[in-house]
């Protein structure tokens, strides 16, 4: 069980850029952390929008990407959440770091509030 | 084609109202019915954020006012004039109470085509900088167009009569809305600001030190100085963010707000036990 975990779920218009697993590989490298992201789709296109009723889903099952990042150190994990958030901007909601242990939400969230304004 | 004057002032036959009245009697002469409603003179209750409409398409808990009566007036004009004083900073507060109430129509947004055109009277050059703001944010919410914007320094309540150029402007700027009304073309005529959307002057450094972005249309740029002259660029793809698009504007309720009620059921007891010692707290 790694000591620090947290998933950053970014929604459809979150991050500034697209999400791909070659730029979270070479960050895993360069700050020596575990990172995977998942991608859940349930969006269709209807009058040409890309459109999903999530008013009654779980939030873990509406169309969005979860950065998962593990480490057993604080400060590899926190320098990779402020890159994190530097490429992607910090995930917008409230409920954006579900899933994360108190340990990783802690630190991901005191980040947010001191590198978000984006 | 009818156009709308909304007075945000509380003043009967002071600056604001004469200035709009003056541009009334310019759309008047292209043709326009017109009509003004001094927001003053209604009851808009305070939002109570209980997030109705937003959950309930179209459901305002708030029954008991005449905001609805004002939106169905917006809706039956091809064109608004948006006045309110400057008094402290920004707009008066009724705009203010009227821009919180509009969260019902945040599903209208982009998708009206109607020119709107904004006035200002103020007391004290420099003593303005969020008038503009309050207006994007009112206009765009309602999903009205901007196609111009003044700012008149005037005074003493019905002083700006005397001031022929700012009567001859308001009379030009009647006018003007009611041919944009009609031939449907929202070109903007105005300063141009240096948001390149809303217009404004306004401009928000982020936690960066790297990046600037307009606070109104959330769309990011980067400062930079020519010839001795502060500038701000915008990527082509940043305009993807401007929250007042209507792809934004739909995933921004799809995807941060309609899912909190998942976390809101989901936190239920926990809320319940944390919160009850603040029900009891100085409730007396």
């Amino acid at each position: 069980m790694p000591r620090y975990l947290a998933e950053l779920r970014y929604y459809p218009g979150d991050p500034l850029e697209d999400i791909k697993i070659s730029d979270l590989k070479t960050l895993g490298k360069e700050y020596g952390v575990n990172i995977s992201c998942a991608k859940i789709e349930n969006r269709e296109m209807k009058d040409g929008l890309l459109m999903e009723r999530t008013l009654d889903k779980r939030i873990e099952d509406i169309t969005q990407e979860v950065i998962t990042v593990t480490s057993d150190q604080e400060e590899n994990f926190s320098k990779c959440l402020v890159a994190l958030y530097k490429k992607y901007r910090c995930p917008r909601t409230p409920y954006s770091l579900l899933g994360s242990n108190e340990a990783g939400q802690k630190i991901a969230k005191k980040l947010m509030d001191q590198h978000g304004g984006w | 084609m009818k156009i709308l004057a909304l007075n945000g002032s509380f003043r009967k036959n002071g600056n604001t109202e004469i200035l709009l009245k003056q541009a009334l009697m310019g759309a008047e002469s292209e043709g326009a019915s017109v009509e003004i409603l001094r927001l003053t003179d209604y009851q808009i209750h305070p939002c109570r954020g209980c997030g109705l409409c937003l959950f309930r398409e179209n459901v305002c808990q708030v029954q008991d006012d005449d905001v609805s009566f004002i939106f169905s007036k917006i809706d039956e004009c091809d064109g608004m004039i948006l006045g309110a004083p400057c008094y402290f900073l920004e707009l008066t507060a009724v705009v203010k109470q009227l821009i919180d109430r509009c969260w019902i129509l945040g599903h209208k947004i982009g998708k009206i085509k109607k020119p709107a055109t904004v006035i200002v009277p103020y007391a004290t050059r420099g003593w303005i900088p969020y008038v503009s703001l309050q207006s994007n944010i009112l206009l765009n919410i309602m999903g009205l167009t901007k196609i111009n914007e003044i700012t008149i320094c005037t005074q003493g309540i019905s002083e700006v009569v005397l001031d022929t150029e700012a009567m001859d402007l308001a009379h030009e700027m009647g006018r003007e809305i009611a041919v944009a009304a009609e031939k449907k073309d929202f070109t903007y005529k105005g300063d141009p600001g240096i948001c390149p959307s809303c217009h404004d002057w306004l401009f928000r450094i982020l936690k960066d030190r790297e990046t600037v972005e307009c606070p109104t249309c959330g769309v990011r740029g980067k400062l930079s100085l020519r010839e001795g002259k502060i500038s701000v660029t915008f990527e082509e793809k940043a305009w993807a963010d401007s929250r007042f698009r209507p792809d934004v504007g739909y995933n921004h309720f799809t995807y941060h707000i309609a899912p909190s009620k998942d976390y809101f059921l989901r936190t239920k007891e926990e809320r319940k036990l944390k919160t009850q010692r603040f029900k009891e707290y100085l409730n007396r």
